[in-house]
């Protein structure tokens, strides 16, 4: 899931200047796990701005499992506030940067033909796990998972340099030196390696990482659902 | 003087550091150049340490080439891509600089530059097999090149790694790095001579030379801030006392710091003297040491 927190309400409120006609729009996907862009959060942004002067044609709430970053569902959810979309000032996105960008090309540019101001409520802080209350950086999608190599613990996202051949000399109590609240990955991989009976992993030399599988901006073909 | 032939020889190694200062100002660099000539086998060059910008290691290892100097061009992984990273070690070669540490490099988030985009494109150990590859004739994808360089390539070990596990993990890392070509370690400073004598124990068989590392204690201070701060010093409390105890903190520091290197000559093939901006005394710590 993409962990997400609310930007503070005077940037929003800077976006928003000069801009009286607003519709907000939710996501029912990682921002209602974070409550960025759930559907309290959508009612609660409209109260705000509402209060701050501005006239919200539209506070369009997504309810828990719908992905806005999912084209065919955006479309669907997004079609009966054509009108309200065209005749604002500007869209408040309340969800990561994928739902944004979705939006802002699949749905108001490529199926409405508009193009409108838009603006981001939220920021994103890392693909993310868990829950129901602490979630944590797990995966940084490499394109080239070595999970398999290191007893299930990803080295790129949980060592904190990354390393491939680690650890490094910092590590403090078990601890990384850079966040001292944090398990240096490395030794958690040797642990498990060992439980695992698998330490032979650990002693291979493993060469420098394949970075042209993270060229920006990737993309995929795939068969429809 | 110079680090290649001195440790063939057998000899006890005796390098030593520099961490250039923020800036284009080199009097001071050039004042230490001159204290140490004929007195060190080599002397590093940090790069960047602690992740504070300054002037960088190519450019001072050059300077004390210049001097007279067998330089150690410490590499880090933290700032530069494998481009960058060979690009720099064919222009090192290219001024006279032929030894080489290859280290991972402290986060930017411990620096003055806290904003900045870490890079480990490569790690130490892949650093290390790198500089292999260029010592063969060719870059890191196979491309020949034209005039190849002849490194001495080092590393760093931590006999300090304060958990079982995270020792175990430094003489795992150290293994990869002999195989990937390592031909000499420096280590972290040493303050526990029986520790240390413990992890050379376990490394004798191993047939690459250790320079233990030395850091000369200022002040009660200081090594309170590295037990707290720096991974794997530990200053023990009998140190520190004598440093609260001395009259003239810097005299105390540099007899410590002798005492230790005449321990470490029966079980270390050298010293690493990391003085930590008091370059200047080192020669007193030889002289106290005997060396």
């Amino acid at each position: 899931m993409i962990g997400q927190t609310q930007k503070p309400i005077e940037e929003i409120l800077e976006f928003l200047d000069g801009k009286e006609k607003v519709v907000l729009v939710g996501c029912g996907g990682c921002a209602t796990v974070f409550h960025t862009g759930g559907e309290t959060e959508v009612k609660e942004m409209a109260d705000t701005l509402s209060q701050h002067g501005k006239n919200i044609l539209a506070a369009i709430a997504v309810p828990f499992g719908e992905f806005t970053c999912y084209a065919p569902w955006s479309k669907e959810r997004l079609k009966p506030y054509r009108k309200q979309i065209e005749e604002c000032d500007a869209i408040l996105m309340m969800s990561c940067g994928d739902g944004f960008q979705v939006v802002r090309q699949l749905v108001l540019e490529d199926e409405f033909g508009l193009v409108k101001p838009m603006y981001p409520a939220t920021d994103a802080i890392g693909h993310m796990g868990g829950g129901p209350t602490l979630f944590r950086e797990k995966c940084m999608q490499c394109g080239e998972c070595v999970l398999g190599q290191y007893a299930g613990i990803c080295p790129m996202t949980q060592c904190a340099k990354g390393l491939l051949n680690g650890p490094c000399g910092g590590s403090k109590n078990g601890k990384c030196e850079q966040e001292p609240e944090h398990d240096c990955a490395w030794i958690l991989i040797y642990e498990r390696l060992k439980k695992l009976g698998e330490m032979g992993k650990i002693k291979e030399f493993v060469p420098a990482k394949d970075y042209s599988k993270m060229k920006r901006p990737r993309q995929i073909e795939v068969a429809p659902l | 003087m110079s680090l290649k032939p001195s440790l063939e020889a057998g000899k006890f190694v005796v390098t030593t550091e520099v961490g250039p200062l923020k800036g284009t100002d080199t009097t001071e660099l050039e004042e230490v150049a001159e204290l140490l000539l004929g007195r060190v086998d080599a002397t590093n060059v940090t790069d960047q340490q602690s992740s504070v910008m300054r002037l960088g290691s190519l450019a001072t290892c050059h300077l004390l080439k210049q001097r007279g100097l067998d330089p150690v061009f410490q590499m880090t992984c933290r700032d530069r891509n494998r481009l960058a990273l060979q690009s720099d070690l064919l222009s090192a070669y290219v001024l006279g600089i032929e030894n080489v540490l290859a280290i991972t490099g402290d986060l930017p988030s411990l620096g003055d530059h806290p904003q900045a985009k870490p890079v480990y494109d490569l790690d130490s150990v892949q650093l290390l097999w790198v500089i292999g590859r260029l010592n063969e004739g060719y870059d890191m994808v196979g491309n020949e090149l034209k005039g190849k360089p002849n490194f001495f390539p080092g590393a760093v070990v931590n006999p300090g790694a304060d958990t079982e596990t995270a020792f175990e993990l430094q003489l795992i890392k150290m293994e990869k790095k002999i195989a990937q070509g390592a031909k000499f370690f420096q280590t972290q400073a040493i303050y526990d001579v029986e520790t240390f004598a413990k992890f050379m124990k376990r490394v004798e068989g191993f047939g690459v030379p250790v320079l233990a590392g030395i850091i000369p204690l200022k002040s009660v201070g200081m090594a309170r801030f590295m037990n707290k701060n720096v991974a794997g010093v530990f200053v023990p409390d009998e140190l520190i006392n004598k440093m609260a105890e001395a009259e003239d903190k810097a005299k105390t520091g540099i007899e410590i710091a002798a005492n230790l290197i005449k321990e470490l000559k029966d079980i270390s093939q050298g010293v690493h003297i990391m003085a930590i901006g008091s370059e200047k005394r080192v020669p007193q710590i030889l002289d106290a040491a005997g060396l």
